[in-house]
Order: C-alpha cells, then structure tokens, then sequence
C-alpha cells in the first residue's frame, strides 16, 4: 500500500513538471515571435541571484505562501475565494491602525495588530459566507465585488487616518514604533536586507493549515464537503457552517498576507503598498495543489521569477512583463496536467482492481451471471 | 385499462423495421449495464419500452442517441448498419430525443430555439420561420415560432422539443420519461401528438414505468430488467399487472425467509411523518406533500420493507428519517427518544446507519482513499478519532478488517473509491454502516446496480445483522428482495403508506405490483 | 467535469488578472529621440540610468516628459543611458532591486522618477554613497541625493488666470486624479490664479479617487463624468491634473461645447486630435527641463544635491499657447508670471 501511495506522489509530481515544461517552450516561443534572445532571458531568469535576491525571493514567497494558503483553505472545500487581495488590503490597513495609534506596549501591540489584521480579513470573508449560505450568492461573484468595495473603503478610511508628511507625497498611516517591529534577520551573508521575522509565523501557519486539514476531524469534513457536498450531508455534516466557517478561516489568514511587509519593511499603510497579493494567491494555490508544502515550492517559484525578471529590462532590454506570460502559462497548463494525471491515475487504479478481481475469479468458481 | 386503436397505421406487427437493435451489451468496471439487448422499433407505432429505474434503460437510451457506445452488439436505422459515436452522428441517421429535463433558453423565441445549432437546415430567418409552421401544422403541435420560451407552459415547451427534433429530420423520436414533468390533462394533449406522429409515419420510442400510460399511448411494449430485454408484446394483448410481473422478475433466486427474529421492543417510532410539498413545485406534483401521515414502527431484529414505484416517497421517507429534511412535521423516535431537531449527526450518533440510495452522490467520496470513505459518516466516533483529530492508524486497521469481513475485492485500502466496482463500493458501505452496532439500518436499495454475487453476500449481511437484533428498514425496487429479506412489507404511494401490512410469506409479486401503481383490487382508495 | 470547468474558468480569472497587472503597455519607444535633427556630441564616459514610474515611456505624461529630458542629455551630452519600469502594485523589494541593479550595472548617476521610489531612495543611496540618485517630485533627503521639485502651483495659478479671464459664466472646475498633496498643490494654486482675477469666481472641485487607490490617474470614464456633473453645473471651463484620465475631461468639454485646460505637457500636442481644439491651455510641468539641468551639472563635474525648486522662474513650469486660444490674454498672464517670479505675488501651495 505504500507502493500505492509512492505511486500517486510521482502522478503528483508529473503534473507541475510537464505544466514547467510547457510553460518554458511557450514562454520561449513568445520570445522568438518577438525577436528577443531566448538565451539571454532564460540566462538571466536562470542565473543564481546575489544575496540580495536570495533575500528579496525569501520575503516575496512569504508573502505569497500566506496568499496561497489563504486561497487553499477555500479551495479544499471548493469554494473559490477570488477575495483575497480585498481581504488583505482591508486587514492591512487595520493592523496598520492598530500598530501605528500603538494603544499597547511593545509585541502586545505586534500582538494586537496581527490578531486585528486575522478577524477584519475573517469578517469581510465572512460577508461573502453568509451571502452565500443565508442567500446563495455565488461566493465568486460576492469576493470580486467585495475587492472593488475593498478599494475604495480603504482609500477612504486612509485619508482619514493619514499622517502628514511634509515633503511627500506619500500618503500613509501613522508609522509602527520601534519596539513593534518584527526584527528581521540575515539568512544569506553579505546580503544588505534581511529575511522578514515573519518568516516563522508563515512557517507555522503552514504547519497548522496541514495539521487542521489533514489531522483533524474539523479538516476531514472541510475536504469531505470540497470532495462531495452531498455525501457530506448525508454522512451528518453541516454543510453551511462549513462554509462559512471556512470562509472566515480563509479570510483569517488572508488578513495575515500583507503583515511580512507591514511589520518588516513598510511600517506604514500607504499608497505604495504592494497589491495584487491575492491574485497570486489563487495561481500559487492552484500550482501548490493547496498541499502546504506544495503551495510554499509555489510561492518560491513565483518570488523567484519575479525577482529574477525585474532585471531583464536592464540586462537585456526585455520587459519583465515576460515572466507574467510565463507565471500565467504555468497555472493554465498545470490546471490541465493535474486533470490530465488525474484521469490517468483513476484509470490506472481501476485496471489493478479489475486485474486483483480477475485474478481472483479465475481461481474461485463464482459462476453466477447476470440472470437474462 | 385502455389500449390503443391501430387507427389506419401501419400493423405493429409487420411494418418496416427502422430501428434494429441486436445484441447489444455495455459493460462499466464491475457492473454489466447491458447486455444482449434485441429490440425491433417499426415504422408508425409507438413502442414503450419499460423498466425499473436502475434496469438498464437509460444506458439502452443512450447508446441509442449516441452519447455511449456499446461494447458489443449492432445497431441498424433503416436497414443500414450504423456507428453512432455522438448525438450529431445519431441525428444524422435520423434519431432525435427529447429529454426529461428540457434544454431550451428561456430568454429566446421558439425559432431561436428550434434553430440553435441546426442554422445550417433553412437558415434563420423566414424560411425557417414557415418550415416551423409546416411542422406544427402538420403533427398538431400548435407551436408559435415568434413567442419567447419563458413565457410558455410545460406542455408548450415539450412540444417544441418534439418539433426541434422534427427540425432536424428524425424519423425516430425516443421520448424520455415524458409525462413525469406534465399535468393529467398534459398528458392527454401529448398523447394526441404522439398519435399524429405514428400518424405521418414515425417511430416513436417512449420510455416510462408508468404502466397506465404505457398501454394507453404504445402499440408495442419491450420490458427491461436487470440489463436486458426480457419481453416484447403487442400492448393489445397485456395488462399493466402483467407488465408489472415482467418488470419486476419472480424467477430470480430469491433471499429465502428465515425464522422470524422479531421482537415486541420497538426501536422506530414514526408517527404522522408528513412533508410539503416544495412551495416552488413543478406544475406535475401538482401542490401534493411529499409525504403524508406516514406511522410505522419497526421492532428489535424486524426488518420493514417499503414498496412503491420511484419518485412516491420513499427517498422523502429516508431522508426524513436521517434528518436531511427540514420543514418534515411528526415524530421519529428511536426506542422511545425523540430524534426530532437532531442533525443527521446527532441521529447517526444515536445509532443509524444509513445506506443511501445513490452511493456515488450520498454515500462515497469517490476521490478519497477506501479509509478515508471508512471514517465518512462516522468521523465522530471510535475508532476514527481520538479527541478533535482523527484517528489515522484506527481508522486503516478498521478499514482493513472491513475490507476482510466484507469481502471487498481491492487491492489495498489506499485505493480511491472511484476505482472499485459498483459491488464492492457498496460492501464497503454495508460494512461501514454495520459497524458501531448500529440499532436501525436505514437502507436505500441496497443492492441496486450490483452484480449478483455481492447482492447475495449484502442479504447475508443484512440476514446476519437482523438475528442479531438489527431493525432495518429497506426500500427497495426489487420485489423479490423485500419478500426474501422482509418480515414485514409496506406500500407507499404518491407519499402515504397503503392501509395494511402485506405478509411476505403469503405475497406475490404481483399482488405488490398492483398495489404499488393503485391499479389493483387490493390497492388503497385513491389519494387526490 | 463540472469541477474542471471551474477550476479552469477561476485559472482563466487568475491568468487575466496576472497580465492585467503588467498590461498597461503603451507604444513603444520614443520617436523624438537622440536621432531627431540635431547632430548629437561623441559618447562619454557617463552611463545615467533611469528607473520610471508605472507606464514608464510612452505614457504622454509624467514619465515622458522625464524621459525627453533624458534623451536630450544622451544627445547633447553625449551620455550612455538606460532604463527600466516599474509594474502595478510591486513590492517595495521590486524598486529597490531596480535601483540597485542600475547601480551594479556601473549606472551613475541613476534618477528616479516618481514619489512612490521614496523610501528606496533613501534606502539605497545610503547603501551606496558614492553613487548619485535623483528623484522627481519627492524631498526624500540623503547627501548623494538631488530632489527634482517643481512649483506646480505657480504654473496652476497661471491657468487658473486664464481660466477666470476666459470664462463666460464666472464657473469653473477642477478634476483632480488622485487627492495626494502633489495634486493639492495644482488645485490650491489654480483657485489662487482664478481669485486674483475675479474673487467672486464659482470654483467647482473633485478629486477622482483617494490613495491608495490610484485608478484616478487613469480611468477616462471617471474624468468624463467628473467633468460632466461640473458643465451641467453651470462650469465652462475645467483643469485637469488627472493624468490619463483627463482625456475624459476633454471629451466632456467638447459634449458641452466648453473648454477645458491641460497638464504637464502640451496637450493641444499630444491629445487625442478630435479634442485638441477644446483645449484652452495646458499646464506645463518641465520634468524634462529638470532632468536635463541635473545632468548639465553631472557634465560639469559636480552632480547636485539637495531641493532643487523648478519654478516660473528657469522654466520649470509654465503655460503654452499652442492653438492661439490665449493670445488675447497673453499679455495679463505674463504680467502675473512677471509678478510671481519678481516676489510681489506670492502663491501658496496648501
């Protein structure tokens, strides 16, 4: 039986790789139509970074991975939460309050923050929840809207909580104080940026996503419901707290998505603030196929090109906007790789079942036919 | 029991052959869904062709129109040996089906409709406007090309279907379950058309249970039954109680009855169980409960069989029973404890097992390993978990023993659900069912789709369970299962349970089966 | 199946949205480059890269002017000269890495353009002190850093001169982009231009979007209705400082039959041409005059540092007067630049 599940973890493993494949030849084949140097930008995105990079992939694919698991959660039950850019902008910002007007001392006021930034990114899932259980509402259409709603609540709400700073432009909230901060680290020497502190907690909320899924009965019935909603109803499970329960889950760790930045490097919420986290997310959890460690190669992967691309315009006067192409080819084709594999391993099985039964019927004499 | 007049047509018995069916057999992993199928459709007649659901007539069905191929067998249209590999190839030869559930666009006008997709046949415009007329002129079916879909009935919409296939030259009309969606008087209406159609000289195969209608509209009737054609007969000549009788089979080697292990404690309690009728009900359910009033008790070592033909109830009544039915008024006590307001986890907490009717849907993560569908229902109880986590080794070392006791043929219990035989899916689910001593076994067609020797080894199980002081109520469609395993049988009908117990000792097939459609003597007063 | 096709369509959204993040494209490079006209001087030794803002070149606006200042460096200077964009929404690490790769690529001196290189400015002229860095529009301070300033409200008070001298219905508006104090800035000082003339004059005035919410500075539709609600109201001449969506802003002044006034550069030049002949005037914002004379200084051996104010006075900003719709008040507004530059009119800024 081990045998049985080596052999499902290299079907797992096929998908990604084939999905890698195609989108390095399409990726390659956009190149030549364009008359630019395949060799030069695959030379470029393939080369080792300097520290620095090292650095900048570590940070970005932390951010990524929350982004991912955040979309995982949802996915395990199939519910697809396009909502988590909105999510986490709007829990952003809050912890950005919550820290900035700094109520308490020193980490109760890191604490305080992140516990702000996980129920604001839960509530504002949870409204698409219980549009869906109380109205039906189709959870895809409700977290679009709610990213749009997202926007311009936390473009409101900032100037109203911005400081003045004068001389620029930027507009942001109050900055965290010193003793708020979550310290970095150095993980690469000679590298002038440090690894985000919150590199650990990224850690740990994988941990805890793969133990409550895969561990607990609370998970078995998250996957149940995602696997078949009417099996989980008639095996006792309620279905609509599920849904919302995960819904608010997901929204949690969506609310943690931007704190990497916020409490390692920005120390404000401002107008430059980076977005689209979540729609990363949902690529990263798709190629991850929502395993917790699936999902962290995922985000590497992603951090990667992305730093790797930025100096492609510099180096060989190509827009980095190539790695968007190939970023996107990957979720594409890896959708259709793991349906793909998918199929060929339930073909598979169902062959070896048959197989053992034949097996067995030439043995045993169960002569008994269907009677015509 | 009217039976048509051969109004001018051609004979049932000697027209052309234009649909030949020879042989015919299809075979999924594990479970034979055909096999040696012979139909003869003929020219100008309406040929029923009936069955059980689960017999085998929606594959026959299918395999017709296109949509799956047969594994062995020949199919003839007009004479000419065809291969039907999609629904285009079979309305090329002239095969066109009317499904049960409707596929028109409601925002569009019937000429939209009827055009879609076939905008190669007379355009768009008014030649395909006039060539609509031409059609429902011609059959009668009064269908105005330049109304919008929503705004037209039941009726209506079945009819545009018909002429959507007659857009698209089909001599032969297969009709899936016609009358299920359509008021009494609907029916009527339909039933004018079919005429006209046989009328101009098609063939229309018409599928149904419902043996009234049958013999009322058809000219020939072929029986189907567990896979294969069983019988064809001129409509003329048989009564819907020998339908019934072919349909459901009497020869079969039956669950023989044991001494009767019946106790006087009683372990269900359902009392004026009653159900309404969905308020967004379709025109054919006309308003009716889904149940009503429904009393019966089963005892310690009992096991109850209900009887009835799908869609009176029965699902209702399980799911009622399971908690899955919000808005069902009455009680359900289990040995004397009111279960009413309990979720479906709380019941199967107090000791139910349950086997749903449609295990792919209700009783299986098909995706998951065979372990993992061995903690599906029972994610809350011993040995599957050890406080909030649960219990992985426990839950394979029981899985195993499951897979042994059972006799559940698969190679390992890492396996996903998806890739067992209908069989040995369900051994699985009867052994996890029977595990935790369960007190009452609700079981939904329990051997339904499945090949005989698991259906014997499920009797088994459920004989063995019984002894040891299982109550187990069993709805079934197979009338030889509910007298061979029954200690007690009920009817349902349109969602009431008939006045008296049949004894399966003394029952025969026959009488059930008239009991089951209200057609015969012995059948309840009818229920408006 | 079922599931595979939402799988997929949520991929689809996923993929969209992914190109819809580096998808503000734009023609590609410039036409009025070193190779126009004037014969440029042999190559030196200096290799100036710049880092532009979303849109970089060919946006029409902000990042072009930037760039034209640029070119006419690599000509007349004889300069090397490289460049790189940023992408919507990037991280922090992004500009940095951009900056410093300028910086690894032997780029010096490297000019920023745009507020949102700020703090990786500041962050990386200190890691890298014998590098020079420029930046456009923001006073981030560093001692290898110059801060390309300009006086927009005195070129806004200028239109907005213009506006109150031209208006028929003693009302006019403003559509802002984005309510930043940079914009703040063109809205003070053109309410200050219009009072000057006429201080009973109706000042309509809307910002499109709040930060960080920055789609005010290119969404047309937004501009256009902004622009609508203020004719309707009785307005018939509008400025905008609203970016890409002013395009927005002209076509509603050529629905209402009024005007409207352009910004940064001389967008009777550059607009759309069925709306150029609504345009009264345009707002000049030399970032081109700017970049040049900061790298004049690089050529003369001393890169400068600290503020640098771009003002009425070197030409910094200013108004033009493509299409003649001005010529008859060209003599009142040069008496107020003449003021201004002189002291006797001070404008405010906030």
């Amino acid at each position: 039986m081990t045998d049985q599940r080596l052999k499902r973890l290299g079907l797992a493993l096929a998908a990604p790789a084939l999905a890698l494949v195609a989108a390095f030849l399409i990726t390659s084949l956009v190149l030549v139509v364009a008359g630019d140097s395949v060799g030069g930008v695959w030379g470029q995105i393939l080369s080792i970074p300097e520290a620095r990079g090292l650095t900048n992939i570590v940070n970005s694919a932390t951010v990524y991975y929350l982004s991912g698991v955040a979309v995982a959660i949802g996915f395990r039950m199939n519910l697809f939460n396009i909502g988590v850019d909105g999510q986490y902008r709007v829990a952003s910002f809050a912890a950005a309050v919550v820290a900035g007007e700094a109520w308490l001392p020193g980490w109760l006021n890191t604490a305080a923050a992140i516990l702000a930034a996980m129920l604001v990114g839960a509530a504002w899932a949870g409204i698409a929840g219980l549009l869906r259980v109380t109205r039906g509402v189709s959870e895809v259409i409700s977290t679009i809207m709610l990213n749009a709603i997202a926007t311009a609540l936390v473009a409101f709400l900032l100037r109203k909580a911005a400081v003045d700073d004068p001389g620029s432009n930027i507009t942001a909230t109050k900055e965290i104080p010193e003793g708020s901060r979550i310290p970095g680290f150095t993980l690469f020497p000679g590298a002038p940026n440090q690894v985000y502190g919150f590199v650990f907690i990224a850690i740990v909320v994988g941990v805890v996503y793969w133990l409550v899924i895969n561990k607990t009965r609370f998970g078995f019935d998250l996957r149940a419901t995602g696997l078949s909603e009417t099996a989980a109803v008639a095996s006792g499970i309620d279905v609509k707290k599920m849904i919302l329960v995960s819904m608010l889950l997901s929204g949690a760790a969506a609310g943690l998505v931007g704190l990497p930045i916020l409490f390692g490097e920005a120390f404000a919420y401002g107008s430059t603030f980076q977005s689209g986290l979540g729609f990363a997310g949902i690529a990263i959890a798709l190629l991850g196929r929502n395993h917790p460690v699936g999902i962290a190669l995922g985000a590497l992967l992603f951090a990667f090109l992305d730093e790797q691309s930025n100096p492609l315009q510099i180096v060989q006067d190509v827009s980095p906007d190539i790695v968007k192409i190939t970023q996107g080819v990957i979720v594409l084709t890896v959708v259709i790789a793991y349906e793909v594999v998918r199929r060929y391993g339930v073909r598979l099985e169902q062959r070896q079942v048959a197989a053992a039964l034949d097996a067995e019927r030439r043995t045993g004499s169960t002569s008994k036919e269907v009677t015509g | 029991m009217t039976t048509s007049v051969p109004d001018g047509t051609t004979n049932p018995e000697t027209g052309d052959v234009v649909v030949r069916l020879r042989g015919i057999g299809k075979t999924f992993p594990g479970v034979i869904a055909n096999h040696d199928i012979d139909i003869d459709v003929r020219r100008g007649t309406v040929h029923a062709i009936v069955g059980e659901n689960g017999a085998g007539k929606s594959t026959l069905m299918k395999i017709l129109y296109g949509v799956q191929k047969p594994d062995s067998g020949t199919i003839e249209i007009h004479g000419r040996p065809v291969d039907l590999g999609s629904p285009s190839d079979a309305i090329g030869a002239g095969v066109g089906m009317v499904f049960q559930h409707f596929m028109l666009a409601d925002n569009f006008t019937v000429l939209e409709n009827v055009v879609l997709g076939a905008e190669k046949l007379h355009g768009i415009g008014d030649a395909a406007r006039a060539e609509i007329r031409r059609l429902s002129e011609a059959y009668g079916l009064d269908v105005d090309p330049d109304v919008l879909v929503e705004d037209l009935g039941v009726g209506a919409r079945q009819r545009i279907e018909i002429l959507k296939v007659l857009y698209r030259g089909a001599s032969v009309i297969i009709l899936d379950e016609p009358t299920a969606v359509l008021v009494p008087q609907e029916v009527d209406e339909l039933f004018d058309n079919l005429r006209e159609l046989k009328a101009e000289g098609l063939a229309v195969i018409f599928i149904s249970h419902k043996l009234d209608e049958v013999l009322s509209v058809a000219d020939t009737v072929t029986v189907v039954r567990r896979g294969t054609t069983v019988d064809t007969r001129p409509a003329a000549g048989v009564t819907s109680r020998q339908l019934a009788e072919l349909m459901v089979g009497s020869e079969l080697p039956s669950p023989s009855t044991e001494t009767s292990t019946v106790t006087d404690q009683p372990v269900l309690e359902v009392r004026d169980l009653t159900l309404p009728a969905p308020t967004a009900g379709l025109a054919g359910t006309g308003g009716r409960p889904l149940l009503s009033d429904v009393d019966l008790t089963i005892h310690r070592g009992e096991i109850l069989g209900v009887a009835g033909v799908e869609g009176n109830g029965q699902a209702e009544l399980v799911e009622a029973i399971m908690g899955m039915r919000p808005g069902a008024t009455g009680s359900v006590r289990l040995f004397g404890a009111d279960l009413g307001g309990l979720s479906t986890r709380r019941r199967r907490e107090a000791g139910i097992g349950y086997i749903p009717e449609d295990r792919h849907r209700h009783a299986l993560l098909l995706d998951a390993p065979l372990w993992e569908n061995r903690v599906l229902g029972h994610q809350t109880r011993e040995p599957n978990v050890s406080g909030p986590f649960i219990d992985r080794k426990g839950a394979r070392t029981d899985t195993q023993r499951i897979v042994e006791e059972y006799d559940v043929r698969t190679p390992g219990i890492d396996v996903l659900a998806r890739a067992l035989s209908g069989g040995n899916q369900q051994k699985l689910i009867i052994g996890r069912e029977m595990t935790g001593e369960p007190s009452l076994l609700v079981a939904a067609h329990p051997t339904r789709g499945v090949d005989v020797g698991a259906q014997a080894a499920i009797w088994d199980h459920i004989k063995r369970a019984r002894r040891d002081g299982l109550a187990v109520l069993l709805i079934s469609a197979d009338l030889d299962e509910l007298i061979g395993l029954s200690d007690t049988i009920r009817v349902i009908l349109r969602g009431r349970l008939v006045p008296g117990a049949f004894d399966p000792a003394t029952v025969t097939p026959q009488q059930l089966g008239s009991a089951m459609t209200g057609a015969g003597d012995d059948a309840a007063g009818d229920v408006a | 199946m079922r599931r595979l096709t939402k799988v997929t369509a949520v991929a689809g959204v996923a993929v969209l949205v992914l190109a819809g993040a580096g998808c503000a494209k734009k023609s590609t490079d410039s036409e009025d480059s070193s190779a126009s006209g004037k014969d440029c001087v042999a190559k030196v030794d200096t290799k100036v890269g710049m880092a532009f803002d979303v849109g970089g070149r060919g946006d029409q606006s902000f990042n072009d002017s930037a760039a034209k200042g640029l070119d006419k460096a690599e000509c007349e200077l004889g300069f090397e000269v490289q460049t790189a964009e940023a992408q919507d929404g990037e991280a922090e690490s992004a500009r940095e890495g951009r900056l410093q790769q300028l910086v690894d690529a032997g780029y010096n001196p490297v000019i920023a353009v745009g507020f949102a290189y700020s703090s990786a400015v500041g962050k990386i002229a200190k890691e890298n002190p014998d590098v020079n860095f420029a930046i456009v529009d923001d006073a981030v301070e560093g001692d290898n850093i110059a801060n390309l300033l300009f006086a927009e409200e005195q070129g806004s008070f200028l239109v907005g001169a213009a506006a109150a001298l031209k208006t028929e219905s003693d009302n006019i508006g403003f559509v802002g982009g984005v309510e930043t104090p940079l914009i703040k800035k063109f809205e003070v000082g053109y309410e200050a231009g219009a009072k000057a003339v006429n201080p009973d004059i109706k000042i309509q005035s809307r910002y499109l979007t709040q930060p960080p919410d920055f789609s005010g500075f290119g969404d047309p539709a937004k501009g256009k209705t902004a622009a609508e609600g203020m004719f309707d109201k009785g307005a018939d001449i509008v400025y905008h400082a609203a970016g890409g969506s002013g395009a927005g802003v002209f076509e509603a002044a050529k629905d209402a039959d009024a005007k409207a006034i352009g910004v940064d550069s001389d967008q009777a030049l550059t607009a759309d041409p069925s709306v150029r002949d609504v345009i009264l005037t345009s707002m000049l914002k030399n970032i081109d005059v700017a970049v040049f004379s900061y790298l004049q200084g690089v050529a003369d051996g001393k890169a400068p540092t600290g503020p640098t104010v771009y003002d009425l006075k070197v030409d910094g900003v200013g108004y033009s007067k493509t299409g003649g719709q001005v010529d008859d008040i060209a003599s009142k507004l040069d008496e107020y630049k003449k003021q201004i530059v002189d002291g006797s009119i001070t404008v405010p800024s906030e």
